[in-house]
């Protein structure tokens, strides 16, 4: 019997697919597969029919007269991605994504209804006052796990809600507009709003901004001696500390990098329509969770943010169109992002499992 | 003629591309010492894991008592008669020797633990076998050795008619290696097989009856010990006749290099460096024995800087160092090859070409340290600096861009020697340069090592094996508990001397500052 499976695996075929299951991109697809199931199963278990609404959700995102949103939409996943995934490059979680997208659309804010520059200069100050502001609320996260021993996965996510708490209480009570119902900021002048493209209405230069930060990571990230530290440290830190590499110095670039990054993202949401600050409509989409999917889903991967992003952007479009059509609530897209997660987790121990058994020799 | 204890036939077991055993049979006679012997990544581990059901082969079959059968876990091995000591033992520190060895099988009154009886069958197995144990101690008081008759009277215990023993000598003293072979000389004259997995030739002839020599997965000699020769053995676990190198004589060593003084390391609490202070002078190497665990390792990691000092100076070229980051220690000169190699001197989830360019990543040819390609990394350069180092230390692999994790142990190895050699430091500290290395590697490891003190190199050479230390170092200085405790100059080093300092029994020449 065990001749048999010998000769079964020294068979060409066999050993191509064995080699195929063992491609990187295995695990992310099956993780997709999975939830896409589970969700049609959660569907169906509802008494709904999962073919409808999974065709309504690809519907609801892909309809050419919404598409200018769809891809407004992608741009702010991207940019979320990029701050999950700046850290996760060296093995370390930023979840104050929340916090410091807030805290890029106060500076923002404050910037472009306050200052009163000249148009060609607001945009450009603003979105450097945010990233400057979220850049460095995100590296306090640095120092505290160097020298104190917190991890930056704890203070990122406790030091969070204080931060929008903050802002929260800044536009109710002192830089809100006076006498409207909802917590906001005056609308901005003319001059301080998000630079348009073409006669578009949500697709704006700020896209432009987020893929020009994509790239300058895939830079980073691929070609300099600081990318590659990065990457050295992710796969092992004792390696990398023997190695001279300045770890703690590391962290605090890539929590402030990261932090930056939210900073514009913030921005760019407050910047563009309808040109204010509004309590909690930075968070109420989710961007920071579907980013941080989306980041997980590529590994850290600088060239695949940009495509797994783009299920997380269908899952969250297409989640609203999903609700109106086929009457299944969007908050299945949260559980579909979840299953995602959970499944791309239960990689770390598979991978354990796999190392463990080829270290045997 | 009675029926083999264990006879493996055919067996095949492929990792990926990498295959590890290719057809082995193994014939184990009952109440003989059998040694299986190879170079790293020969295929021994894979074997011996296969035999105890930790893994399962592509092709073959084992016999157990002439009974074919198939393991799917050790629990079907152990049940079958097999025991296995591995080199990391697998005990619980705070419980007591006699709990450890029952673990599992552990008499009952009752139906609760009766340890008056896992005492006496303690004493008894110790008797019968000549390993005196003390079954109430606590395993967290023992030593290596102690610890290691634990792990035999657990397989002693759960009947084992055939104890394998993998790589057992690596953590002993030369003291305690001899009465390791009484012990398994006793098991098989009552009638125990024991397997002795090693790359040790001198271990081999001294207590084995029969020995398997596999190289490259395949079986590449069997012989009755008393018809061999060391230079048959070594024949058939390279495929060519070995030299050893040995140190041409001292030059006459230049300025000092490294000078260390009253040292000490204190980690969580426990002192691991006691006031060390010596000098490794340029084109001069000096050897630090010892048995492993007794402050060699945080000694190194304090010249290296990733760990700090409580007291006491590391001086490098002449500069205090002692407050410096490991980069600029390094920029400094120091490289180092970590006794580690998996944990700290490599990444084995990254390339080959990444791991041979830490460190040089900020110099050219890979980066540079100025003008406009400054902190800008050219991965062509790193490449082909990747693919010279690769032929010139002749790593054994299917390019540059394979992930360490897929090479041997060996070849991994020379990766770590590679990239740490081409600093061309002032200084180098060897940590365990050749553990776990095959015999034809070992000599052209030893020889680079001497051609980088002929070059005006100081190396500081951590060695468990006191041959390694012998044949290489200029001055052998000798580490317990933390303190230096012995020097020894080239021409007054002996094994047994070395052997006697590293278990205490005896003190002299104490360089300064040193005494315990």
């Amino acid at each position: 019997m065990s001749d048999s499976r010998a000769s079964w695996r020294a068979h060409p075929a066999a050993r191509l697919v064995d080699a195929a299951a063992r491609h990187p991109a295995v695990v992310p697809l099956a993780a997709v597969a999975v939830a896409v199931l589970i969700g049609g199963v959660i569907i169906a278990a509802a008494g709904l029919d999962p073919v409808t609404a999974y065709a309504a959700v690809l519907a609801g995102a892909l309809d050419p007269d919404t598409l200018d949103y769809t891809f407004s939409v992608w741009g702010f996943i991207c940019g979320m991605a990029l701050v999950a995934a700046i850290p996760l490059r060296m093995g370390e979680f930023n979840l104050g994504g929340n916090g410091q997208l807030v805290l890029g659309g106060l500076a923002a804010a404050l910037v472009a209804g306050q200052s009163g520059l000249p148009p060609l200069v607001a945009v450009p100050v603003a979105l450097l006052a945010a990233a400057v502001l979220a850049g460095g609320f995100g590296a306090l996260s640095a120092p505290l796990s160097t020298r104190f021993g917190i991890p930056i996965i704890i203070s990122t996510l406790l030091l969070s809600p204080i931060a929008v708490a903050v802002v929260s209480y800044l536009v109710r009570f002192r830089i809100g507009e006076a006498g409207a119902a909802v917590a906001q900021t005056e609308r901005f002048p003319e001059g301080a709003r998000m630079w348009a493209i073409g006669d578009l209405s949500y697709t704006n230069v700020g896209l432009l901004v987020v893929i020009g930060l994509m790239v300058a990571f895939w830079l980073v990230d691929s070609r300099t001696a600081v990318g590659f530290e990065l990457r050295v440290v992710g796969a092992n830190r004792r390696f990398g500390a023997y190695g001279g590499v300045r770890v703690g110095r590391l962290a605090f670039g890539a929590m402030a990098a990261s932090g930056a990054v939210a900073g514009v993202v913030g921005a760019i949401i407050t910047l563009s329509s309808p040109y204010r600050l509004i309590d909690g409509a930075l968070l109420s989409p989710g961007y920071t969770f579907a980013g941080l999917a989306a980041a997980l889903l590529a590994g850290g991967r600088p060239a695949l943010i940009p495509v797994t992003a783009i299920l997380f952007t269908v899952l969250q479009v297409g989640g609203a169109a999903m609700e109106r059509s086929a009457d299944v609530p969007r908050q299945l897209s949260d559980v579909l992002q979840g299953v995602v997660i959970v499944v791309l987790a239960l990689r770390t121990v598979i991978d354990s499992r796999r190392s463990g058994e080829s270290g045997a020799r | 003629m009675t029926l083999p204890a264990a006879q493996l036939t055919g067996i095949s077991k492929r990792f990926n591309a990498v295959v590890a055993n290719d057809g082995v049979d193994l014939v184990l006679r009952r109440g003989t010492v059998h040694a299986v012997m190879g170079e790293n990544g020969a295929g021994k581990s894979t074997l011996m894991s296969i035999l105890f059901g930790l893994l399962s082969p592509d092709a073959g079959q084992i016999l157990i008592a002439g009974r074919p059968q198939v393991f799917t876990s050790p629990l079907d091995a152990i049940a079958a008669g097999l025991g296995m000591v591995h080199q990391h033992f697998k005990l619980f520190d705070s419980l007591s020797v006699a709990a450890n060895v029952v673990y599992g099988a552990e008499p009952r009154r009752a139906g609760l633990f009766d340890r008056r009886a896992a005492e006496a069958r303690v004493r008894e197995l110790g008797e019968r076998y000549g390993l005196q144990i003390d079954p109430r101690a606590r395993v967290s008081s023992l030593s290596v050795g102690e610890r290691q008759r634990v792990e035999i009277l657990k397989a002693l215990h759960r009947d084992a008619t055939i104890l394998i023993l993998d790589e057992p000598t690596a953590v002993l003293t030369p003291g305690e290696v001899t009465t390791l072979f009484a012990v398994i000389r006793r098991a098989a004259d009552a009638g125990t097989t024991v397997v002795l997995v090693t790359h040790k030739i001198n271990e081999v002839l001294t207590v084995s009856d029969e020995v398997t020599v596999l190289r490259d997965g395949r079986v590449t000699g069997h012989f009755l010990t008393g018809e061999t020769s060391s230079a048959q053995l070594v024949h058939a676990m390279t495929g060519r006749e070995v030299r050893p190198v040995s140190n041409p004589g001292l030059g006459s060593p230049g300025a000092t290099v490294l000078q260390v003084r009253d040292a000490g390391v204190v980690d969580a609490g426990i002192t691991r460096v006691r006031s060390v202070s010596f000098a490794v002078r340029a084109g001069e190497i000096v050897g630090i024995a010892g048995v492993s665990g007794n402050g060699q390792h945080e000694l190194v990691e304090a010249i290296l800087g990733t760990r700090p000092t409580q007291s006491g100076t590391v001086e490098l070229l002449g500069a205090d160092v002692t407050r410096w980051t490991v980069r600029d220690r390094r920029l400094r000169g120091v490289a180092v090859i970590p006794e580690d190699r998996r944990g700290e001197g490599s990444a084995i989830g990254m390339s080959i070409t990444e791991n041979l360019a830490l460190g040089h990543h900020r110099t050219a040819p890979i980066g540079a340290e100025r003008g406009i390609r400054r902190g800008w990394i050219s991965v062509r350069a790193a490449r082909a600096e990747a693919r010279a180092l690769i032929a010139g230390y002749d790593v054994r692999t299917a390019g540059e861009q394979q992930s360490v994790g897929s090479l041997s142990g060996g070849n991994a190895q020379k990766v770590v020697i590679a990239r740490e050699l081409s600093h061309n430091a002032p200084l180098l500290i060897a940590e365990q340069p050749t553990q776990g290395v095959d015999v034809g590697a070992i000599e052209a490891i030893h020889g680079r090592l001497l051609d980088y003190r002929a070059g005006g190199g100081a190396i500081l050479l951590v060695s468990h094996e006191i041959s390694e230390l012998l044949a290489l170092a200029d001055r052998i200085l000798v580490m317990l508990d933390g303190a230096l405790v012995a020097e020894f100059s080239r021409a007054d080093a002996t094994t047994a001397g070395i052997g006697a300092a590293m278990a205490g029994l005896a003190a002299q020449n104490l360089p300064n500052g040193s005494r315990p």
